[in-house]
């Protein structure tokens, strides 16, 4: 195995030193007890990682001085621990000691009260470790199914090589920022308040309260990890869900040497039911009709199994001649079981989208009287209006078809949705809905190679006429 | 480990009976599975997916896959690695488990499992840089511009630093086709040709896209165009993508002459396709507002009637057909100016009482005029057309 020699933590166990005289002591001799297990929870969104490894250490009856050196890596000092797993009792730690003349470096004079091997736990946190999640999904060359995979990546720039280390990643954020305000005792909108010292110290006391019970893998054995090499199947990722986190737990142990980034299958769906869907939301997707894939993070799409993380989403579909077509990329924000996924595939130029204003006219006049408090409506009672009056309200009235021409040989399927601020009538045949009090949508489809003209119209009360501010539906014939 | 990456810009290596503590040694032994096939899809508007299918020699167990892809523009993120359904007698399950990427290094491994020592098909995905596309077209017109001989070509430039002995390119539209495509070279080729499409040739006066050809004598400009609709015969299966189109006439003695040329928008199906000429100094328009009168409805309303009158001349000894285009807001804006609010007209009894329905809207209308040819004698007859339009409800 090859390390890189200046770039790993040392824990050396001076069997024949006495209790520490620190001073001018320049020629030693170590021990190097090996890491048994070591296990990584990755807390992504705080550049934070909890590290707990076990060792084997021979202790001798009386005191025993244990040196931990963590030369070029990124570990937080003060967050160094050391626990004895087994036995339990008999041993305690006398004194932390951080030496003036060699930094990186902590001494504890350990008290063992008989000859005996212990296993002990050594815990502390790292930045540099970080993991994102990834997706691949590729369409059927119909468009009916996809396949979705969900890989995770582990990256390590954290100055140490990790050898057959069990990795935990730790979805979800917000969660610990209010633990750390939980424990500070400021409300979440004061965090920044904290001095940086104090937030690192209550954010690690967070992360270890999540993690209090470590997992049973942490008993992993050597011999284990080796007949985890030969498996031949991809690993499993474990999904967890604890507390308001979800923990993903890869299968088996993992090496991610420093500087290196790897990359495992987190889950694989094939044939997840999809849905093609055009959308005309300016709003959302700005002023152009998008094409969109939808599906559900739900079992009977095949998902569902577990939220899926934010990360980066390639979108494929499949061109029937074993190749691909490269679709889109774009980012997936958090999904919670059950949840819809929307992937924006942007404009489909065999979809082309027109809107036509088809005629403008205006009736239902009101006209103040002498710059006074007397309205009166035009035509009203033959009664002519000269001169010295202003028209002060009007009802607007525009015909509009949506015109959408299908040149894909599939029929399509369009939502259309269009924001009429003001006191404002839609009349059409559409059979529309309110999106909400200013937003009406409405749906149609359009088969292969045709084209369609949905037209409506719209009647805008403006001045004087504007009693409401909201869009009222009506049934009727456009431009009637 | 040496690798040659002027040789093998894009490598792909198989390493030998190893195991993933292998991945931390980057010193091994190699072999080198060469590409069977490699596929360009350029049918992405901005981007080049390149596909290339290896046959891998594969052991049984865990295998280590390297690829790389020094000095190119491949982005890693997209790389995408498919064992495809084997092809011989022996059936082998393979599988990629992990991938693990290098420090500094253009590379990665993939980590495969197969079930038995054979040789797996795998095709390699990724979007790769620096391979760009243009179309472009030639159309050369026939003597009485009736019909025109339509080429399109794909221009494939590749600047990514790799090349390709044989490569199968799909440009989204038209016939996929193969070709090498070597280091910086560009490549052209013919990827349809629709012969006698029928062309029409449009003169069109529009004051607000094309403006005065001499504003003081009221003259408008009158460009001309080739249109083509992108539909019947040989067209109209596909869209025409955007691109420089270089325009020809026949001579009529085996040659052609060069009219010049436009880039073409891109044009789907059943849309038209315009090809710009140049301006027509044969036909005149002058174009003046004969009539301007207001009413008022009451208080502050006002009716507006507004007459346009246009004296046209053709000097040309063939008859053409003359495309009247109006902005009703920009004929209001300027006789009684801009308040904001879209007009409320009605055509009234003028010469051009029809516009193109499909070409017409609330806004704009065009209206087409038959020109005659000049008379024998030379003199060519003045017409006179005349737009009515009552401005309804202004203020």
């Amino acid at each position: 195995m090859t390390r890189h020699p200046t770039l790993y933590s040392l824990l050396c166990l001076f069997g024949l030193l006495l209790p520490l005289a620190l001073s001018a002591r320049n020629v030693d001799l170590a021990t190097v007890p090996e890491r048994r297990t070591v296990q990584l929870t990755i807390y992504n969104s705080e550049d934070l990682t909890l590290v707990r490894e076990t060792r084997v250490v021979t202790f001798k009856q009386g005191v025993n001085p244990l040196r931990f050196s963590w030369a070029n890596t990124l570990i937080d000092p003060t967050s160094v621990d050391l626990r004895f797993r087994e036995p339990k009792t008999g041993l305690d730690v006398l004194d932390t000691t951080f030496p003036h003349d060699k930094p990186q470096t902590l001494y504890w004079n350990v008290h063992s009260d008989a000859d005996r091997e212990a296993t002990i736990e050594i815990s502390y946190f790292t930045s540099g470790i970080s993991w994102a999640a990834d997706y691949l999904a590729i369409a059927d060359p119909d468009e009916r199914h996809l396949r979705l995979e969900s890989f995770v990546r582990v990256r390590n720039q954290s100055g140490e090589d990790y050898e057959n280390a069990q990795v935990r990643l730790v979805v979800g954020t917000i969660n610990l920022v209010e633990k750390i305000a939980a424990l500070a005792k400021v409300p979440v909108g004061r965090l920044n308040e904290l001095k940086r010292e104090e937030y690192r110290d209550l954010r690690q006391r967070a992360a270890r309260k999540a993690m209090a019970s470590p997992a049973p893998a942490m008993e992993l054995s050597i011999g284990a990890m080796a007949a985890d090499m030969a498996e031949m199947t991809p690993k499993e990722i474990v999904k967890e869900g604890l507390s308001e986190y979800f923990i993903y737990t890869i299968e088996g142990t993992e090496t991610v040497p420093n500087g290196w980034a790897k990359r495992l299958r987190s889950f694989e769906a094939d044939a997840v039911p999809m849905t093609v869907q055009y959308r005309y939301r300016p709003r959302e997707y700005g002023d152009q009709l998008t094409r969109l894939y939808l599906l559900k993070n739900d079992t009977a799409s095949k998902l569902g199994g577990t939220p899926l993380p934010d990360g980066v989403i390639r979108v494929f579909r499949a061109n029937g001649h074993e190749g691909l077509s490269y679709l889109t990329t774009q980012n997936l924000k958090y999904v919670p079981i059950g949840d819809k996924i929307e992937l924006n595939l942007g404009v489909d130029p065999a979809v082309v989208f027109e809107l036509v204003k088809q005629k403008v006219y205006r009736d239902n006049f009101w006209l103040r009287i002498k710059g006074g408090n007397l309205y009166r409506k035009l035509g009203e009672n033959g009664l002519k209006l000269e001169l010295d009056s202003q028209v002060a309200g009007w009802n607007e009235h525009t015909v509009y078809r949506q015109r959408i021409r299908n040149y894909s040989r599939k029929p399509i399927a369009v939502q259309i949705r269009r924001d009429y601020p003001g006191d404002v009538v839609f009349r059409s045949q559409l059979d529309p809905t309110l999106h909400d009090f200013q937003t009406v949508q409405f749906e149609t489809t359009v088969p292969a190679g045709e084209k369609a003209e949905p037209a409506y119209e719209i009647i805008l009360r403006q001045g004087y006429n504007q009693k409401q501010n909201r869009v009222e539906l009506q049934t009727g014939e456009p431009g009637h | 480990m040496n690798r040659t990456p002027l040789l093998y810009p894009l490598g792909i290596l198989l390493l030998l009976g190893a195991t993933p503590a292998d991945v931390l040694a980057r010193i091994k032994l190699t072999t080198l599975p060469v590409r069977e096939r490699v596929d360009i899809q350029l049918d992405h508007p901005r981007i080049a997916l390149v596909e290339e299918e290896r046959i891998v020699p594969l052991v049984k167990g865990v295998n280590q896959v390297d690829f790389s892809w020094a000095n190119t523009r491949i982005d890693p993120d997209t790389l995408v690695l498919r064992i495809l359904a084997p092809t011989g007698a022996q059936p082998l399950n393979a599988k990629v488990l992990s991938v693990s990427y290098p420090p500094n290094e253009t590379a990665l491994v993939w980590s495969v499992a197969a079930s038995a020592s054979g040789a797996a098909r795998m095709r390699i995905s990724y979007v790769l840089g620096g391979l760009s596309k243009e179309f472009h077209y030639r159309a050369v017109a026939d003597r009485d511009e009736k019909t025109l001989n339509l080429a399109q070509y794909l221009r494939v430039g590749n600047a990514a630093n790799e090349a390709y002995d044989d490569a199968r390119f799909w440009a989204g539209v038209g016939e996929r086709f193969e070709k090498p495509l070597g280091l910086n070279e560009t490549k052209e080729v013919l990827l349809d040709r629709f012969a006698a499409v029928p062309v029409r040739k449009t003169y069109t006066c529009d004051p607000v896209q094309f403006g005065y050809l001499d504003r003081a004598q009221d003259k408008l400009n009158v460009p001309m165009h080739y249109v083509v609709k992108n539909a019947g015969g040989p067209l109209g299966r596909e869209p025409l993508p955007e691109g420089k189109a270089r325009i020809f006439q026949d001579d009529g003695q085996g040659g052609s002459a060069f009219l010049g040329e436009d880039r073409g928008a891109f044009t789907p199906p059943d849309d038209e396709w315009e090809l710009y000429l140049g301006l027509a100094r044969d036909i005149g328009v002058r174009r003046t507002v004969d009539r301007n009168e207001r009413q008022r409805i009451a208080g502050n309303l006002y009716r507006h009637e507004v007459t346009l009158k246009y004296e046209i001349e053709n000097f040309k000894d063939t008859p053409v057909t003359l495309d009247i285009v109006e902005s009703v807001r920009q004929i209001r804006n300027d006789l009684r100016g801009d308040n904001g609010r879209d007009p409320e007209w009605q055509l009234g009894d003028g010469t051009l009482r029809q516009p193109d329905p499909e070409k017409s809207d609330a806004d704009q209308l065009l209206f087409h005029v038959d020109l005659p040819a000049r008379a024998a004698d030379g003199q060519a007859k003045k017409q006179i057309h005349t737009l009515r339009l009552t401005l309804n409800n202004e203020w």
